[in-house]
């Protein structure tokens, strides 16, 4: 069951990743702290500011997507003429930032802070399996976060820009749509749910500035995993992570889950490069 | 034996038919023109020849030796070279050194060779820079040698990307629209530096072009793409005046407006 | 010999005077400066020059200080043989995870490689037998008899002579059609095909160069330090790499010197404040690129009219109006 919920915790911030890269080409390696961040924003609001837990959610996806777009508008779209490594060292420079800020605001290493948890810690059982209600809780609301985020890419009319942007900008600009004010919307969406999930693992986990970085590697062994560019690919690929890492650390040893995701990404590679659900476009036109 | 040959090539982009059995002759030491609407499949095609992408069945001839499924820098050591569309010129780089670039796979220095500054290096070096300057001069271009490639115009870059090509000594040329955005004077010297291509030098050619004036002028023979098929070869007059040709260009109803080249 | 070889020549030469002005501890950042200045070189070279995407430099340098650390105290071997060993080793696994994900795009290159980072941070410290885990590897210091000079003035000058011996190797390499070829797989992978450039051999190639240069750095850095422990080839290598080769210049081997030393010294100067590293680092990353893209090679470019073969274009990319 904690692969399930982990998975689905996967899933989501694979999503995010998807979402921006479909729309601008680019994997955005700060991705990880995004969803650090909604973590501790989340600490925040509840153990400092006493907020209750259902209020601090979508608070603090607000604030990552703003952090999102905010580094849209004042990085990336000064880079976009530049060649593609640029973008991606921006970003990787811009992750060393904001773990590092994090880092000085909410304590260091080996520090561990911790949320009280929501739910009534006591196990349920669910086809006779024990189940920390937490856990299902999490998974539940993961699942709903992700599958509102496909209406939304699919009803409403900000999200069939964002596809449209994303599919063929050229097109999209002559139809009138503002590319460059949409994919800022599309880096701070992928940057909600991001920061999303981290507000989501909270009452679960450990949160450490730290855990930006081991999740990025996860969400990348998703999309991998799924097909990168697959937005399909990527959820169905989180929650595989997610079950390989559990069997792996309760049947094989318990130091294996932490390079299970690089074991993953190699065989894939190795064996089936396009992953499960094909390549989307490998490279930009 | 036809010096560029291909027979049926086919090639689909994801349920799109974009190439539909496409054959073409391009005789020895001649000007083959290419033209067609946009979304013919031009670039398509040049795109199969040279490797880039492989084609979903057929062949591709190379002085009678198939190339169709190499990888394209080997059918590029094979003697046919090509121009594109947007010039790929390497910024970063001097235009002399872009040129120098054409002869890669003649040059036979191995990293380690390199890397000691060996004396056959420094020779190789030494003559691939005289034969860089060498071809510039022949395309009128000598003079931007030391020009970062990324500060050139339109027109200086195709000459420029003409000159990478050549240094090679190709016995096919293959050019993606060399005349797009040349001033009229321009395309008088390109029209001239394609002929004394083709008669000193004796490479075969063959060019894309939606410059109608130049095709016209300076192709031995042309070919017309509507929709992935070539729908008529011959010479410039009797591609001009047929009547699929008009009607896939203008439209039907356009043959009283045609009135010859 | 250009205005930056020769600006490079004459830090070094300057550097071979060290010893005889100076302590340990200046002594001991000089050697960490000549060894970075090794790393930086191999990681411009991948992608400054090539434009490829690796973040697993730091985890090479690891392997190549473990791997001298296993031959030279574990297994004595002598350490003029050791070391080029230790090199090699690097070079093999560097190829190795490369390898499957050559053929695709270089987003695929570059995830494989940050995962394999981290992969290999968990190697170090799980891997007892051979890494001695979390409390790692004791290094001897390397004694350096006939020559007599003690063991930190032999490792120095030796660190030196590597570092010139491959600024200069790198700099003849980069002038050939090797070095064109990298340029052009930079630029245009699809032009660079058309010019007859076997671009998955001279992608491997890249990657073998860089490997070898960070598992030699890391076979120089092992006596140095006396002490090959995981944490010295953790995630912060990526920044403090990336930030080195960005702010030297991207495609500047002159600029690579000049950064490594730059970086190393600033390192220094936040020893005290650790935690403000990941921010200086990672916002000197960001600053520069959107700021100053060509680095510092890039101001002494534009500043003085110094001119350097197969620079990285710093300005936007702008069609002229045709002639």
């Amino acid at each position: 069951m904690s692969g399930l919920t982990t998975g689905g915790i996967y899933a989501m911030v694979a999503l995010g990743l998807v979402v921006v890269y479909r729309s601008t080409g680019h994997i955005n390696f700060a991705h990880g702290e995004l969803y650090m961040i909604g973590g501790f924003l989340a600490y925040s609001f509840i153990t400092q500011l006493n907020i209750p837990y259902v209020a601090a959610l979508p608070l603090a996806v607000a604030a990552t997507f703003a952090l999102g777009a905010a580094t849209d508008r004042l990085i990336f779209r000064r880079l976009e003429h530049s060649h593609e490594t640029t973008l991606v060292l921006a970003t990787v420079g811009l992750s060393f930032m904001l773990k590092g800020i994090s880092r000085f605001f909410w304590g260091g290493r080996g520090e561990y802070l911790t949320i009280p948890p929501i739910v009534d810690p006591a196990p349920i059982f669910v086809f006779g399996i024990p189940v920390l209600a937490q856990q299902l809780v999490v998974l539940v609301a993961a699942i709903v976060i992700m599958f509102a985020c496909l209406l939304f890419f699919r009803l409403t009319i900000a999200g069939k820009m964002m596809q449209a942007v994303a599919e063929n900008p050229l097109a999209a600009y002559l139809t009138g749509i503002r590319v460059e004010q949409v994919r800022t919307w599309t880096w701070g969406a992928g940057a909600a749910i991001a920061g999303a999930a981290g507000v989501l693992i909270a009452p679960l986990s450990l949160l450490t500035p730290d855990m930006g970085f081991s999740l990025l590697i996860k969400a990348f062994a998703a999309t991998v995993l799924g097909g990168l560019g697959s937005v399909a690919g990527a959820i169905v690929g989180g929650f595989c992570v997610g079950l390989i890492e559990s069997l792996a650390g309760g049947y094989v040893s318990s130091s294996l889950q932490d390079v299970s995701a690089f074991i993953i990404i190699m065989i894939v590679l190795i064996a089936r490069p396009t992953g499960l659900f094909g390549a989307f476009r490998l490279r930009r036109a | 034996m036809p010096a560029l040959e291909t027979r049926a090539v086919s090639i689909a982009f994801g349920g799109n038919l974009v190439l539909d059995r496409v054959d073409l002759a391009v005789a020895e030491g001649t000007i083959h023109g290419i033209i067609g609407p946009n979304g013919a499949g031009k670039t398509t095609l040049l795109n199969v020849i040279t490797g880039i992408t492989p084609p979903n069945s057929g062949e591709i001839l190379l002085h009678g030796r198939s190339i169709a499924g190499l990888k394209a820098h080997r059918i590029a050591a094979a003697g046919i070279r090509r121009t594109f569309q947007t010039s790929l010129l390497c910024k970063g780089m001097t235009v002399l050194e872009n040129v120098m670039g054409g002869l890669h796979a003649k040059l036979r220095a191995g990293a380690l060779a390199a890397a000691f500054g060996l004396p056959a290096v420094w020779r190789d070096e030494r003559d691939a820079a005289e034969a860089a300057h060498a071809a510039l001069a022949y395309v009128g271009a000598d003079a931007l040698a030391e020009r970062d490639a990324g500060q050139l115009s339109f027109g200086q870059q195709r000459l420029v990307e003409i000159a990478r090509a050549l240094i090679a000594e190709p016995r096919v040329l293959l050019l993606d629209e060399p005349a797009v955005g040349l001033s009229p004077d321009r395309v008088t010297h390109l029209d001239a530096l394609l002929r004394r291509i083709r008669d000193e030098r004796g490479v075969t050619i063959v060019m894309i072009e939606h410059v109608i004036r130049l095709v016209v002028d300076v192709c031995d023979r042309i070919t017309v793409m509507n929709l992935g098929r070539p729908i008529a070869e011959g010479t410039a007059a009797e591609v001009t005046r047929d009547a699929e040709v008009i009607e896939a260009y203008l439209g039907s109803g356009a043959h009283a407006v045609h009135s010859g080249a | 010999m250009n205005a930056f070889t020769r600006l490079v020549a004459v830090c070094f030469a300057l550097a071979a005077l060290l010893p005889l002005i100076s302590n340990r501890y200046t002594l001991f950042i000089g050697d960490a400066m000549l060894v970075q200045i090794i790393l930086a070189i191999g990681l411009n070279l991948l992608v400054g020059y090539a434009g490829l995407l690796a973040f697993m430099n730091g985890a090479l340098f690891g392997v190549g200080a473990y791997a001298l650390a296993v031959l030279h105290d574990g297994q004595h071997w002598p350490y003029w043989l050791a070391l080029p060993v230790s090199g090699v080793v690097a070079m093999v696994i560097g190829v190795a995870i490369a390898l499957p994900a050559l053929r695709l795009s270089g987003l695929y290159l570059a995830l494989a490689t940050v995962a394999f980072a981290q992969f290999a941070l968990w190697a170090f410290t799980h891997w007892d037998r051979v890494t001695g885990g979390p409390s790692g590897l004791k290094v001897t210091p390397t004694d350096f008899y006939p020559f007599p000079v003690s063991s930190e003035t032999g490792q120095f000058y030796l660190s030196l002579l590597v570092a010139a011996a491959i600024f200069w190797l790198t700099r003849n390499l980069l002038r050939s059609r090797i070095g064109r070829a990298f340029v052009a797989i930079r630029e245009s992978e699809t032009a660079a095909e058309a010019m007859a450039i076997d671009v998955t051999r001279t992608k491997t190639l890249a990657y073998a160069l860089a490997a070898l240069y960070a598992g030699i750095a890391g076979g120089l850095f092992a006596p140095l330090l006396g002490l090959v422990v995981p944490e010295s080839f953790d995630l912060f290598q990526v920044v403090f790499q990336f930030a080195m080769v960005v702010v030297g210049g991207m495609g500047s081997l002159a600029g690579s010197v000049l950064g490594a030393a730059l970086m190393v010294w600033l390192q220094e100067g936040l020893r005290a404040f650790k935690d403000l590293q990941e921010i200086a680092f990672g916002g000197l990353i960001l600053l520069t690129v959107l700021f100053l893209p060509g680095g510092v090679a890039g101001l002494l470019r534009a500043r003085f009219g110094w001119r350097e073969p197969l620079h990285r274009p710093t300005q936007r990319h702008q069609p002229h109006a045709s002639a």
